[in-house]
Protein backbone atom coordinates (compact mmCIF):
# COMPACT_ATOMS: atom_id res chain seq x y z
CA UNK A 1 0.00 0.00 0.00
CA UNK A 2 1.38 3.21 -1.02
CA UNK A 3 2.26 5.52 2.22
CA UNK A 4 -0.05 8.85 2.52
CA UNK A 5 2.39 10.76 4.31
CA UNK A 6 5.97 10.99 2.73
CA UNK A 7 8.57 13.54 4.63
CA UNK A 8 12.37 12.82 2.24
CA UNK A 9 15.02 14.65 3.45
CA UNK A 10 13.13 17.97 4.70
CA UNK A 11 14.29 20.78 6.06
CA UNK A 12 12.22 24.37 7.04
CA UNK A 13 13.89 27.53 7.46
CA UNK A 14 11.47 30.18 9.37
CA UNK A 15 12.06 33.59 10.40
CA UNK A 16 16.16 32.67 9.36
CA UNK A 17 15.94 29.67 11.85
CA UNK A 18 15.94 26.07 11.03
CA UNK A 19 12.89 24.48 12.62
CA UNK A 20 13.25 20.66 10.33
CA UNK A 21 16.37 19.42 9.80
CA UNK A 22 16.41 15.90 7.23
CA UNK A 23 13.44 14.79 8.35
CA UNK A 24 12.22 11.52 6.72
CA UNK A 25 9.73 9.66 7.64
CA UNK A 26 6.45 7.42 5.95
CA UNK A 27 2.79 7.21 7.13
CA UNK A 28 0.38 4.57 5.91
CA UNK A 29 -3.29 5.12 5.34
CA UNK A 30 -5.17 4.17 8.91
CA UNK A 31 -1.93 4.70 10.39
CA UNK A 32 -1.81 6.23 14.09
CA UNK A 33 1.14 8.09 14.82
CA UNK A 34 2.33 10.82 17.23
CA UNK A 35 5.26 13.35 17.23
CA UNK A 36 6.72 13.54 20.67
CA UNK A 37 9.54 15.98 22.24
CA UNK A 38 10.42 19.13 23.78
CA UNK A 39 8.65 22.44 23.42
CA UNK A 40 9.86 23.97 20.07
CA UNK A 41 11.36 20.77 18.84
CA UNK A 42 9.49 20.91 15.80
CA UNK A 43 6.44 18.86 16.10
CA UNK A 44 3.77 21.45 15.24
CA UNK A 45 5.99 22.26 12.10
CA UNK A 46 5.71 19.07 10.95
CA UNK A 47 1.63 19.36 11.18
CA UNK A 48 2.13 22.95 9.52
CA UNK A 49 5.05 22.06 6.82
CA UNK A 50 2.83 19.02 5.67
CA UNK A 51 -0.28 21.66 4.82
CA UNK A 52 1.99 24.16 3.13
CA UNK A 53 1.85 26.34 5.76
CA UNK A 54 6.02 26.44 6.18
CA UNK A 55 8.42 27.34 2.92
CA UNK A 56 10.53 23.84 2.06
CA UNK A 57 13.95 24.32 2.10
CA UNK A 58 15.48 21.02 0.90
CA UNK A 59 13.97 17.69 0.66
CA UNK A 60 10.21 17.26 -0.17
CA UNK A 61 7.03 16.25 1.16
CA UNK A 62 4.59 13.61 -0.41
CA UNK A 63 0.98 13.55 0.25
CA UNK A 64 -0.43 10.32 -1.90
CA UNK A 65 2.88 10.06 -3.46
CA UNK A 66 2.18 13.60 -4.84
CA UNK A 67 4.75 16.15 -4.44
CA UNK A 68 4.05 18.68 -2.75
CA UNK A 69 3.59 21.83 -4.77
CA UNK A 70 1.34 25.05 -5.36
CA UNK A 71 -0.89 23.22 -7.29
CA UNK A 72 -1.57 20.11 -5.33
CA UNK A 73 -1.80 21.85 -2.06
CA UNK A 74 -5.16 22.70 -1.93
CA UNK A 75 -6.02 19.20 -2.74
CA UNK A 76 -4.21 18.10 0.21
CA UNK A 77 -5.77 20.67 2.73
CA UNK A 78 -9.40 19.64 1.70
CA UNK A 79 -8.10 15.67 2.46
CA UNK A 80 -7.05 16.95 5.61
CA UNK A 81 -8.43 18.05 9.04
CA UNK A 82 -6.12 19.93 11.21
CA UNK A 83 -7.03 20.65 14.98
CA UNK A 84 -5.13 22.49 17.09
CA UNK A 85 -5.17 22.99 20.71
CA UNK A 86 -7.41 26.03 20.52
CA UNK A 87 -9.05 25.24 17.15
CA UNK A 88 -10.51 28.76 15.60
CA UNK A 89 -14.03 28.13 14.65
CA UNK A 90 -14.53 30.78 12.40
CA UNK A 91 -18.30 31.71 12.97
CA UNK A 92 -20.02 33.56 16.00
CA UNK A 93 -22.71 29.98 16.44
CA UNK A 94 -21.27 26.32 16.69
CA UNK A 95 -24.05 25.67 14.44
CA UNK A 96 -22.33 28.28 11.89
CA UNK A 97 -18.97 27.29 12.64
CA UNK A 98 -20.01 23.68 11.70
CA UNK A 99 -21.28 24.67 8.03
CA UNK A 100 -18.68 27.00 7.54
CA UNK A 101 -16.84 25.16 4.71
CA UNK A 102 -19.87 24.43 3.12
CA UNK A 103 -20.09 28.19 2.03
CA UNK A 104 -16.80 27.36 0.33
CA UNK A 105 -17.11 26.65 -3.36
CA UNK A 106 -15.39 23.20 -2.92
CA UNK A 107 -17.93 21.94 -0.38
CA UNK A 108 -21.12 24.10 -1.48
CA UNK A 109 -22.68 21.22 -2.84
CA UNK A 110 -22.37 18.62 0.03
CA UNK A 111 -23.95 20.30 2.69
CA UNK A 112 -24.67 18.38 5.99
CA UNK A 113 -28.80 17.29 7.07
CA UNK A 114 -29.71 18.38 10.44
CA UNK A 115 -29.83 14.50 11.66
CA UNK A 116 -26.16 14.22 10.26
CA UNK A 117 -25.29 17.38 12.57
CA UNK A 118 -26.81 15.75 15.46
CA UNK A 119 -25.21 12.15 14.79
CA UNK A 120 -21.52 13.26 14.39
CA UNK A 121 -22.04 16.02 17.41
CA UNK A 122 -23.26 12.26 19.44
CA UNK A 123 -20.49 10.44 18.27
CA UNK A 124 -18.31 12.80 20.22
CA UNK A 125 -20.07 13.16 23.16
CA UNK A 126 -21.98 16.50 22.53
CA UNK A 127 -25.03 17.39 23.27
CA UNK A 128 -27.66 18.10 20.17
CA UNK A 129 -28.06 22.19 21.98
CA UNK A 130 -24.83 23.12 21.48
CA UNK A 131 -25.84 24.04 18.13
CA UNK A 132 -27.17 26.99 19.62
CA UNK A 133 -24.66 28.02 21.21
CA UNK A 134 -22.18 30.90 20.62
CA UNK A 135 -18.62 29.73 19.87
CA UNK A 136 -17.09 31.98 22.06
CA UNK A 137 -18.81 30.46 25.22
CA UNK A 138 -17.87 27.02 24.87
CA UNK A 139 -14.95 25.29 26.36
CA UNK A 140 -11.39 24.65 24.76
CA UNK A 141 -12.37 20.71 25.14
CA UNK A 142 -16.00 21.45 23.56
CA UNK A 143 -14.45 23.50 20.78
CA UNK A 144 -11.73 20.50 19.66
CA UNK A 145 -14.53 18.20 19.65
CA UNK A 146 -16.36 20.62 17.19
CA UNK A 147 -13.30 21.48 14.64
CA UNK A 148 -13.31 17.58 15.55
CA UNK A 149 -16.93 17.16 13.86
CA UNK A 150 -16.10 19.82 10.95
CA UNK A 151 -13.33 17.59 9.88
CA UNK A 152 -15.66 13.94 10.02
CA UNK A 153 -18.75 15.81 8.67
CA UNK A 154 -16.17 17.01 5.45
CA UNK A 155 -15.18 13.25 5.32
CA UNK A 156 -11.53 14.11 5.57
CA UNK A 157 -9.49 10.87 5.64
CA UNK A 158 -6.24 12.24 7.29
CA UNK A 159 -6.74 14.05 10.91
CA UNK A 160 -3.41 16.28 12.08
CA UNK A 161 -3.88 17.01 15.85
CA UNK A 162 -2.29 19.21 18.07
CA UNK A 163 -2.52 18.23 21.42
CA UNK A 164 -6.34 17.46 21.39
CA UNK A 165 -6.58 15.25 24.20
CA UNK A 166 -4.92 18.22 26.66
CA UNK A 167 -8.40 20.16 27.41
CA UNK A 168 -10.41 16.74 27.59
CA UNK A 169 -12.03 14.68 30.40
CA UNK A 170 -12.02 11.11 30.75
CA UNK A 171 -15.47 10.32 28.77
CA UNK A 172 -14.63 12.79 25.98
CA UNK A 173 -11.09 11.60 25.79
CA UNK A 174 -12.69 8.07 25.10
CA UNK A 175 -14.97 9.62 22.28
CA UNK A 176 -12.01 10.85 20.32
CA UNK A 177 -10.43 7.76 20.82
CA UNK A 178 -13.32 5.80 19.35
CA UNK A 179 -13.75 8.15 16.63
CA UNK A 180 -10.53 7.43 15.46
CA UNK A 181 -10.49 3.74 15.74
CA UNK A 182 -12.18 3.91 12.86
CA UNK A 183 -8.79 2.05 10.38
CA UNK A 184 -9.98 4.03 7.32
CA UNK A 185 -9.01 7.29 8.97
CA UNK A 186 -4.99 8.17 9.71
CA UNK A 187 -3.63 10.45 12.37
CA UNK A 188 -0.73 12.45 12.79
CA UNK A 189 -0.67 14.06 15.88
CA UNK A 190 1.07 16.08 18.54
CA UNK A 191 0.94 15.02 22.17
CA UNK A 192 2.27 14.72 25.48
CA UNK A 193 -0.89 12.40 27.02
CA UNK A 194 0.60 9.06 27.72
CA UNK A 195 -2.84 7.39 26.92
CA UNK A 196 -2.27 9.04 23.39
CA UNK A 197 0.93 8.37 23.16
CA UNK A 198 0.05 4.60 24.22
CA UNK A 199 -2.77 4.02 21.57
CA UNK A 200 -0.95 5.56 18.76
CA UNK A 201 1.03 2.50 16.74
CA UNK A 202 4.00 4.90 15.49
CA UNK A 203 6.01 7.48 17.89
CA UNK A 204 8.20 9.88 16.25
CA UNK A 205 10.84 10.94 18.70
CA UNK A 206 11.79 15.07 17.86
CA UNK A 207 14.59 16.80 19.55
CA UNK A 208 16.00 20.51 18.14
CA UNK A 209 14.09 19.67 14.42
CA UNK A 210 15.64 16.51 14.36
CA UNK A 211 13.80 12.77 14.43
CA UNK A 212 15.59 10.90 16.38
CA UNK A 213 14.09 7.78 16.71
CA UNK A 214 11.10 6.20 15.43
CA UNK A 215 8.74 3.85 17.56
CA UNK A 216 6.55 1.21 16.09
CA UNK A 217 4.25 -0.53 18.32
CA UNK A 218 6.27 -0.19 21.27
CA UNK A 219 9.56 -1.65 19.00
CA UNK A 220 12.42 0.96 18.32
CA UNK B 1 -17.15 89.54 -6.66
CA UNK B 2 -13.48 89.66 -5.87
CA UNK B 3 -11.90 88.13 -3.28
CA UNK B 4 -9.87 90.16 -1.09
CA UNK B 5 -5.94 90.09 -0.60
CA UNK B 6 -4.63 89.07 3.02
CA UNK B 7 -1.40 91.47 2.63
CA UNK B 8 1.81 90.02 3.72
CA UNK B 9 1.96 92.01 6.87
CA UNK B 10 -1.51 90.89 7.59
CA UNK B 11 -0.25 87.23 6.85
CA UNK B 12 2.48 87.38 9.37
CA UNK B 13 -0.87 88.43 12.07
CA UNK B 14 -2.22 85.73 11.06
CA UNK B 15 1.17 83.14 11.93
CA UNK B 16 0.34 85.33 15.34
CA UNK B 17 -2.48 83.63 16.12
CA UNK B 18 -0.34 80.30 16.54
CA UNK B 19 1.12 81.43 19.82
CA UNK B 20 -2.12 81.36 21.79
CA UNK B 21 -2.40 77.27 21.06
CA UNK B 22 1.86 77.19 21.79
CA UNK B 23 1.34 78.90 24.94
CA UNK B 24 -1.94 76.93 26.11
CA UNK B 25 0.09 73.30 24.95
CA UNK B 26 3.25 74.80 27.15
CA UNK B 27 1.16 75.02 29.76
CA UNK B 28 -0.24 71.87 29.99
CA UNK B 29 3.48 70.31 29.90
CA UNK B 30 3.34 69.63 25.99
CA UNK B 31 6.43 70.58 24.47
CA UNK B 32 5.63 71.00 20.44
CA UNK B 33 7.13 73.65 20.18
CA UNK B 34 9.54 72.19 17.54
CA UNK B 35 6.70 69.96 15.70
CA UNK B 36 4.26 72.60 15.58
CA UNK B 37 7.24 74.87 13.86
CA UNK B 38 7.84 72.47 11.85
CA UNK B 39 5.13 71.57 10.32
CA UNK B 40 3.88 75.31 10.11
CA UNK B 41 6.91 76.24 8.08
CA UNK B 42 6.36 73.24 5.85
CA UNK B 43 2.87 73.59 4.87
CA UNK B 44 4.02 77.20 4.18
CA UNK B 45 6.98 76.31 1.63
CA UNK B 46 5.12 73.46 0.15
CA UNK B 47 1.72 75.64 -0.55
CA UNK B 48 3.75 78.20 -2.03
CA UNK B 49 5.57 75.89 -3.97
CA UNK B 50 2.46 74.55 -5.51
CA UNK B 51 0.95 78.12 -5.64
CA UNK B 52 3.78 79.02 -7.86
CA UNK B 53 3.52 75.77 -9.83
CA UNK B 54 -0.30 76.05 -9.81
CA UNK B 55 0.20 79.53 -11.23
CA UNK B 56 2.61 78.27 -14.46
CA UNK B 57 0.07 75.09 -14.98
CA UNK B 58 -2.67 77.93 -15.31
CA UNK B 59 -0.61 80.03 -17.23
CA UNK B 60 0.72 77.27 -20.28
CA UNK B 61 -2.07 75.45 -19.27
CA UNK B 62 -1.23 72.65 -22.09
CA UNK B 63 -2.54 69.05 -21.81
CA UNK B 64 1.06 67.34 -21.46
CA UNK B 65 2.32 69.59 -19.01
CA UNK B 66 -1.24 69.21 -16.83
CA UNK B 67 -0.74 65.54 -17.20
CA UNK B 68 2.79 65.71 -16.18
CA UNK B 69 1.33 67.16 -12.95
CA UNK B 70 -0.92 64.62 -12.32
CA UNK B 71 1.25 62.26 -12.78
CA UNK B 72 3.58 63.61 -10.16
CA UNK B 73 0.56 63.65 -7.62
CA UNK B 74 -0.21 60.42 -8.32
CA UNK B 75 3.48 59.15 -7.59
CA UNK B 76 3.40 60.66 -4.61
CA UNK B 77 0.33 59.19 -3.50
CA UNK B 78 1.15 55.83 -4.42
CA UNK B 79 5.05 55.83 -2.34
CA UNK B 80 2.64 57.74 0.95
CA UNK B 81 -0.08 55.15 0.53
CA UNK B 82 2.54 51.98 1.17
CA UNK B 83 4.69 53.80 3.83
CA UNK B 84 1.91 55.10 5.57
CA UNK B 85 0.32 51.29 4.89
CA UNK B 86 3.24 50.29 6.31
CA UNK B 87 4.34 48.03 3.29
CA UNK B 88 7.40 47.38 1.19
CA UNK B 89 7.16 49.94 -1.53
CA UNK B 90 9.31 48.09 -4.13
CA UNK B 91 6.66 44.87 -3.91
CA UNK B 92 3.70 46.90 -4.13
CA UNK B 93 4.26 50.31 -6.16
CA UNK B 94 3.38 49.06 -9.32
CA UNK B 95 0.58 47.57 -8.23
CA UNK B 96 -0.89 50.75 -6.11
CA UNK B 97 -0.46 53.44 -8.73
CA UNK B 98 -2.00 51.07 -11.22
CA UNK B 99 -5.28 51.43 -8.81
CA UNK B 100 -5.08 54.70 -8.02
CA UNK B 101 -4.49 55.82 -11.49
CA UNK B 102 -7.34 53.86 -13.01
CA UNK B 103 -9.88 55.13 -10.24
CA UNK B 104 -8.90 58.57 -10.46
CA UNK B 105 -8.75 59.15 -13.94
CA UNK B 106 -12.08 57.49 -14.12
CA UNK B 107 -13.56 60.02 -11.67
CA UNK B 108 -11.83 62.68 -12.70
CA UNK B 109 -12.63 62.43 -16.87
CA UNK B 110 -16.65 61.51 -15.93
CA UNK B 111 -16.45 64.68 -13.83
CA UNK B 112 -14.51 66.90 -16.27
CA UNK B 113 -15.65 65.48 -19.38
CA UNK B 114 -19.21 64.47 -19.12
CA UNK B 115 -20.49 66.68 -16.24
CA UNK B 116 -18.90 70.10 -16.04
CA UNK B 117 -18.06 69.60 -19.88
CA UNK B 118 -15.17 72.96 -20.61
CA UNK B 119 -14.12 73.77 -23.60
CA UNK B 120 -10.97 72.10 -23.26
CA UNK B 121 -11.20 68.82 -21.35
CA UNK B 122 -7.67 69.52 -20.08
CA UNK B 123 -8.58 72.79 -18.47
CA UNK B 124 -5.72 72.86 -15.57
CA UNK B 125 -8.46 75.22 -13.56
CA UNK B 126 -10.56 72.36 -13.70
CA UNK B 127 -8.59 68.86 -13.83
CA UNK B 128 -5.75 69.80 -11.74
CA UNK B 129 -7.77 70.93 -8.27
CA UNK B 130 -10.31 68.24 -8.85
CA UNK B 131 -7.86 65.18 -9.44
CA UNK B 132 -6.06 66.52 -6.33
CA UNK B 133 -8.91 66.57 -4.05
CA UNK B 134 -10.03 63.42 -5.15
CA UNK B 135 -6.30 61.83 -4.84
CA UNK B 136 -5.93 63.42 -1.37
CA UNK B 137 -9.49 61.30 -0.30
CA UNK B 138 -8.38 58.53 -1.84
CA UNK B 139 -5.11 58.26 -0.79
CA UNK B 140 -6.76 58.11 2.91
CA UNK B 141 -9.21 55.39 1.75
CA UNK B 142 -6.14 53.45 0.25
CA UNK B 143 -4.11 53.96 3.40
CA UNK B 144 -6.41 52.87 5.47
CA UNK B 145 -7.82 49.69 3.74
CA UNK B 146 -4.64 48.65 2.95
CA UNK B 147 -3.34 49.11 6.72
CA UNK B 148 -6.11 47.38 8.11
CA UNK B 149 -6.34 44.07 5.94
CA UNK B 150 -2.70 43.25 6.37
CA UNK B 151 -3.11 43.97 10.07
CA UNK B 152 -6.24 41.54 10.39
CA UNK B 153 -4.46 38.86 8.18
CA UNK B 154 -1.56 39.00 10.83
CA UNK B 155 -3.36 39.11 14.05
CA UNK B 156 -5.82 36.29 12.39
CA UNK B 157 -3.00 34.34 10.84
CA UNK B 158 -4.66 30.78 12.47
CA UNK B 159 -7.94 31.81 11.51
CA UNK B 160 -7.11 32.63 8.08
CA UNK B 161 -4.98 29.35 8.02
CA UNK B 162 -8.00 27.35 9.34
CA UNK B 163 -10.08 28.57 6.59
CA UNK B 164 -7.80 27.01 3.87
CA UNK B 165 -8.08 23.74 5.57
CA UNK B 166 -11.43 23.86 5.60
CA UNK B 167 -11.42 23.66 1.86
CA UNK B 168 -11.66 27.86 1.19
CA UNK B 169 -9.60 29.04 -1.86
CA UNK B 170 -6.99 31.95 -1.24
CA UNK B 171 -9.52 34.13 -2.34
CA UNK B 172 -12.61 32.97 -0.08
CA UNK B 173 -10.11 32.94 3.14
CA UNK B 174 -9.23 36.49 2.78
CA UNK B 175 -12.81 38.15 1.75
CA UNK B 176 -13.82 38.57 5.60
CA UNK B 177 -10.73 40.61 5.94
CA UNK B 178 -11.09 42.20 2.89
CA UNK B 179 -14.80 43.47 3.02
CA UNK B 180 -13.93 44.61 6.78
CA UNK B 181 -10.68 46.52 4.80
CA UNK B 182 -12.99 48.07 1.88
CA UNK B 183 -15.84 49.03 4.84
CA UNK B 184 -13.16 51.19 6.94
CA UNK B 185 -11.90 52.79 4.12
CA UNK B 186 -14.73 53.93 2.86
CA UNK B 187 -16.94 54.72 6.11
CA UNK B 188 -15.28 58.10 6.23
CA UNK B 189 -16.66 59.40 3.38
CA UNK B 190 -19.93 57.88 3.95
CA UNK B 191 -20.27 59.44 7.41
CA UNK B 192 -18.76 62.83 5.96
CA UNK B 193 -21.96 62.82 3.17
CA UNK B 194 -23.91 62.39 5.77
CA UNK B 195 -23.10 64.99 7.81
CA UNK B 196 -22.34 67.46 5.35
CA UNK B 197 -23.44 70.68 5.81
CA UNK B 198 -24.91 69.67 8.96
CA UNK B 199 -21.92 69.20 11.12
CA UNK B 200 -19.35 71.83 8.71
CA UNK B 201 -19.53 73.64 5.56
CA UNK B 202 -17.19 71.83 3.26
CA UNK B 203 -13.70 73.03 2.34
CA UNK B 204 -13.89 73.53 -1.20
CA UNK B 205 -17.61 74.64 -0.93
CA UNK B 206 -16.32 77.46 1.27
CA UNK B 207 -13.20 78.02 -0.74
CA UNK B 208 -15.55 78.75 -3.92
CA UNK B 209 -17.83 81.05 -1.79
CA UNK B 210 -14.69 82.95 -0.66
CA UNK B 211 -13.80 82.75 -3.96
CA UNK B 212 -16.88 84.54 -5.49
CA UNK B 213 -19.16 81.95 -6.44
CA UNK B 214 -22.77 81.83 -5.60
CA UNK B 215 -23.22 79.43 -2.69
CA UNK B 216 -25.62 77.02 -5.45
CA UNK B 217 -22.80 76.56 -7.72
CA UNK B 218 -20.69 75.77 -4.62
CA UNK B 219 -23.50 73.64 -3.17
CA UNK B 220 -23.38 71.30 -7.06
CA UNK B 221 -19.69 71.23 -7.15
CA UNK B 222 -19.84 70.38 -3.61
CA UNK B 223 -21.84 67.16 -4.31
CA UNK B 224 -19.85 66.83 -8.13
CA UNK B 225 -16.74 66.07 -5.54
CA UNK B 226 -18.33 64.08 -2.78
CA UNK B 227 -19.58 61.91 -5.14
CA UNK B 228 -16.02 61.35 -7.17
CA UNK B 229 -14.38 60.91 -4.13
CA UNK B 230 -16.65 58.49 -2.75
CA UNK B 231 -16.31 56.04 -6.46
CA UNK B 232 -12.49 56.31 -6.87
CA UNK B 233 -12.04 55.92 -3.15
CA UNK B 234 -14.62 52.84 -3.45
CA UNK B 235 -12.48 51.57 -6.71
CA UNK B 236 -9.28 52.03 -6.06
CA UNK B 237 -9.47 50.29 -2.80
CA UNK B 238 -10.84 47.41 -4.19
CA UNK B 239 -8.66 46.82 -6.83
CA UNK B 240 -5.54 47.89 -4.81
CA UNK B 241 -6.25 45.09 -2.30
CA UNK B 242 -6.91 42.68 -5.24
CA UNK B 243 -3.71 43.72 -7.10
CA UNK B 244 -1.98 43.22 -3.91
CA UNK B 245 -2.68 39.54 -3.62
CA UNK B 246 -0.92 38.15 -6.37
CA UNK B 247 2.03 39.87 -4.25
CA UNK B 248 1.68 39.56 -0.87
CA UNK B 249 1.58 35.88 -0.90
CA UNK B 250 3.52 33.05 -1.41
CA UNK B 251 2.39 29.96 -4.19
CA UNK B 252 0.88 28.23 -1.15
CA UNK B 253 -0.97 31.29 -0.01
CA UNK B 254 1.14 31.85 2.99
CA UNK B 255 1.23 35.86 4.11
CA UNK B 256 5.14 36.55 2.82
CA UNK B 257 6.97 38.02 5.51
CA UNK B 258 9.22 40.45 3.50
CA UNK B 259 6.84 42.48 2.07
CA UNK B 260 5.73 43.87 5.32
CA UNK B 261 7.43 47.11 6.23
CA UNK B 262 7.88 46.22 9.76
CA UNK B 263 8.82 48.95 12.63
Amino acid sequence: MPPIIRFDHVSVIAHEKTILSDISFTLLPGEKAVLSGKSGSGKSSVLRTLLGLHPIKSGTVYFQEQPLTPSSVQAVRSCTAYIGQEPMLGAESVRDALLLPFQFKTHRDHKPTEAQLIDVLQRLHLPADILRQESSRISGGEKQRIALARGLLLGKKLYLLDEVTSALDAESKQAVFDVFSDPQLTVLSVAHDPEWLERCGIVFELEAGRLTQVKRNGNT
Amino acid sequence: METLDIALPRMALLYGLCLLPWLLLRLIGLRLSRDIGISILRMSIQLALVGIYLKMLFDFNHPWLNGLWILVMLLVADLSILRRAGLKARYFVLATFMAIASSILFSTAYLVILVIQPTHFYDARYIVPLAGMILGNCLQGNVIALERFYSALRKNENEYATFLMLGATRWEAVLPYFREAVKAAINPTIAGMATMGLVSLPGMMTGQILGGSEPWLAVKYQIAIMICIFTSTAIACIINLKLSLNIAFNEFDVLRDEVIDKP
